[in-house]
């Protein structure tokens, strides 16, 4: 019995009529069939099959774009419109996994660069001490990162009114002057549209308050240890009363400023000393104010400056001059109160008020030994002393302030007196 | 001719001649391949169009993300498995019986193309689906791979199987048959390579 050996299996056969052998392949199995005639046989099977599969025809039907995919399309490109673009232009760089990859990881490394670089110019002893705020001048901060104040506050109605009065003072000059100040109002825009010098903060800014009341058996022990507890937390003391009658428990009232970071464990440290009777915390957020603040400085500081420049390169009526000088005047007085200001809400957000209460437990004691029996005598000595010449005194005073009322009196009324007493006298003598 | 995938990327570029040129390219095929495959009562022609409607919707809205790793043409026959799918599941619902699988319809199928329905009636799911992705959507057997998830090799297998027993259905004395089990049953050098190999 001789069998064929077949070079290839039946799929193979069946993979060469669908054509998906490759070409070296198609060649052995076409000259494979040529010899073979029962894989032949089977290959026209499969063909058969095929053929008859394509007797089951579907209608075609003509088919239009329906409403509802017309719709889509119109949605489609609604969407894709103006976002599209950006979609696309992102897609064409992030091709590639890697590349996007790539992409992410170099921003990644700049951002992080950039924000190092960012702590190392702000930061230092200033801003460790002060971290929940920002508070060094604007100006200085501006001219070093002039690019980091994002923070872009509402217009002050300040800044436009001084813009407006520098462009009064500026009516009188030539017209070279008036185009020179008109910077000011410009400038006055640019904080209405929030220019990117404006000055920021980095976040908000709170001022804390905390009260605290306890009630200590070791008052002394207290009273050193609060010392301690400031030097330990870097604060120092604003108001400090202390007092006690005789016969009553001591008190201490203290308003201390700690760093506010320090505040939470000047707390619990103060809370050690005794027993908590009451405890109360506040925050005030001023961030809108101090921006709106540092933003008021910055416009004036501009207007200083420019006022300066002037009088300094231009020259124009007397009158003139002396009003832009006044205009000065007046500017830099608002300059050194809104930077004392600002200075006095950095200094109230940077350091937290805390007001302590401390009263001593006070236990009324026995007195166990009376006093002696001489001591009782010279004290009932000098008390008796003592109440006669405050009677003495008592009676000399009240003759000096009524005794010239009194013979007043008796004088109006002796007369009268003495008359109605003879006749009393003498009808009872009848 | 401009490829699909060219004609996809214009689209995704907002050209819409692009999208109607892939539409008059697919309606019919994707109509056929739904109307094949949906249950035998009037309301399937309309159904059939229905879905094929719906798979160009959910091209256009799919759009946006398309990348062209695959073909278009397997990108389209996906959505519209998934689409066949859930309209399926949708009948099985709305069916107090159900059935377990839906019998492919006559898809306006004459008289005489009857037997080929019986015939594939008789067929396994699996193999069914992958005969018919084959002879009717013309599919290659790494697309219907890719679609069905399935290895390739597997693929291959359960075509061949489900033409054979195709085959066994409208010629059950054929000579094919004997001639392919013979060839079976022959050890031939390919297969014992083959067997050795996925034994390793």
């Amino acid at each position: 019995m001789n069998k064929i050996i077949h070079p290839m299996e039946p799929e193979e056969l069946m993979a060469y009529l669908d054509g998906e052998l490759s070409a070296d392949q198609s060649a052995i199995v076409a000259a494979h069939l040529n010899d073979c005639g029962e894989c032949r046989e089977v290959v026209a099977g499969l063909r058969r099959v095929s053929q008859g599969l394509e007797a089951w025809e579907v209608k075609s039907v003509d088919h239009q774009v329906s409403a509802a995919v017309a719709v889509a399309l119109e949605e489609n490109a609604g969407r894709q419109g103006k976002a599209f673009v950006v979609r696309k232009t992102w897609r064409r760089l992030f091709q590639q996994h890697w590349q996007a990859a790539a992409w992410a990881g170099g921003f990644a490394v700049f951002a992080l660069v950039a924000y190092m670089g960012t702590q190392s110019l702000t930061g230092g002893k200033e801003t460790q001490a002060l971290a929940p705020i920002t508070d060094r001048p604007a100006a200085e901060r501006r001219s070093e990162h002039p690019t980091q104040y994002n923070y872009a506050p509402a217009p002050s109605p300040n800044a436009k009114s001084q813009a407006e009065r520098v462009g009064k003072v500026v009516v009188g000059l030539t017209s070279e002057l008036s185009t020179q100040l008109e910077a000011p109002d410009a400038q006055a825009e640019k904080v209405a549209s929030g220019g990117s010098n404006l000055p920021t903060v980095s976040g908000p800014m709170i001022i804390r308050t905390a009260q605290l009341s306890l009630i200590t058996k070791d008052f002394d022990n207290a009273r050193a240890s609060l010392e301690t507890i400031l030097k330990r937390h870097r604060g120092y003391v604003a108001d400090l009363k202390t007092g006690g009658a005789t016969g009553s428990g001591r008190t201490l009232n203290a308003t201390l400023r700690v760093p506010a970071d320090q505040l939470d464990a000047s707390l619990i440290d103060l809370k050690a000393l005794g027993r908590v009777e009451s405890e109360s915390q506040s925050g005030q957020d001023v961030t809108s104010q101090y921006v709106d603040l540092q933003a008021r400085l910055s416009n004036a500081r501009n207007t200083e400056q420019r006022l300066t420049d002037l009088l300094r390169n231009r020259t124009g009526k007397l009158s003139d001059v002396l009003e832009v000088e006044q205009e000065v005047d007046r500017v830099r007085g608002e300059i050194e109160q809104m930077e004392a200001e600002r200075k006095n809400m950095s200094n109230q957000v940077s350091y937290a008020t805390l007001n302590v209460a401390i009263a001593e437990d006070y236990k009324a004691q026995l007195q166990v030994v009376p006093p002696s029996t001489w001591t009782r005598l010279s004290n009932a000595s000098v008390e008796g002393y003592k109440s006669m010449v405050e009677g003495v005194m008592s009676l000399a005073l009240f003759l000096l302030e009524n005794g010239p009322s009194l013979l007043l009196w008796i004088a109006i009324l002796f007369l009268p007196a003495r008359l109605v007493w003879k006749r009393v006298r003498r009808s009872f003598a009848h | 001719m401009i490829s699909d995938e060219t004609l996809m990327l214009e689209f995704q570029g907002g050209s819409r001649a692009a999208f109607e040129q892939l539409f008059a390219r697919y309606r019919g095929p994707l109509y056929g391949y739904f109307r094949r495959r949906l249950n035998r009562d009037e309301r399937a022609r309309s159904r059939a169009e229905d879905l094929t409607q719906e798979t160009f919707i959910a091209v256009i809205r799919a759009v946006a993300r398309y990348e062209p790793r695959a073909l278009v043409r397997t990108y389209f026959y996906a959505i519209a498995i998934n689409l066949l799918a859930a309209e399926r599941r949708s009948q099985q619902r709305d069916s107090p019986i159900g059935k377990a699988a839906p019998e492919p319809s006559t898809g306006d199928a004459p008289d005489t193309s009857m037997w080929v329905r019986e015939a594939l009636q008789k067929l396994d799911e699996s193999e069914r689906e992958i005969l018919m992705l084959r002879e009717y959507e013309q599919l290659s057997y790494s697309e219907i791979s890719d679609l069905l998830k399935i290895p390739l090799n597997t693929v291959r297998s359960r075509l061949f199987r489900a033409r054979i027993a195709l085959k066994d259905h409208l010629e059950p004395s054929a000579r094919c048959t004997d001639a392919r089990r013979k060839m079976d049953d022959t050890p031939s050098p390919v297969k014992l390579a083959r067997v050795e190999g996925e034994a390793l």
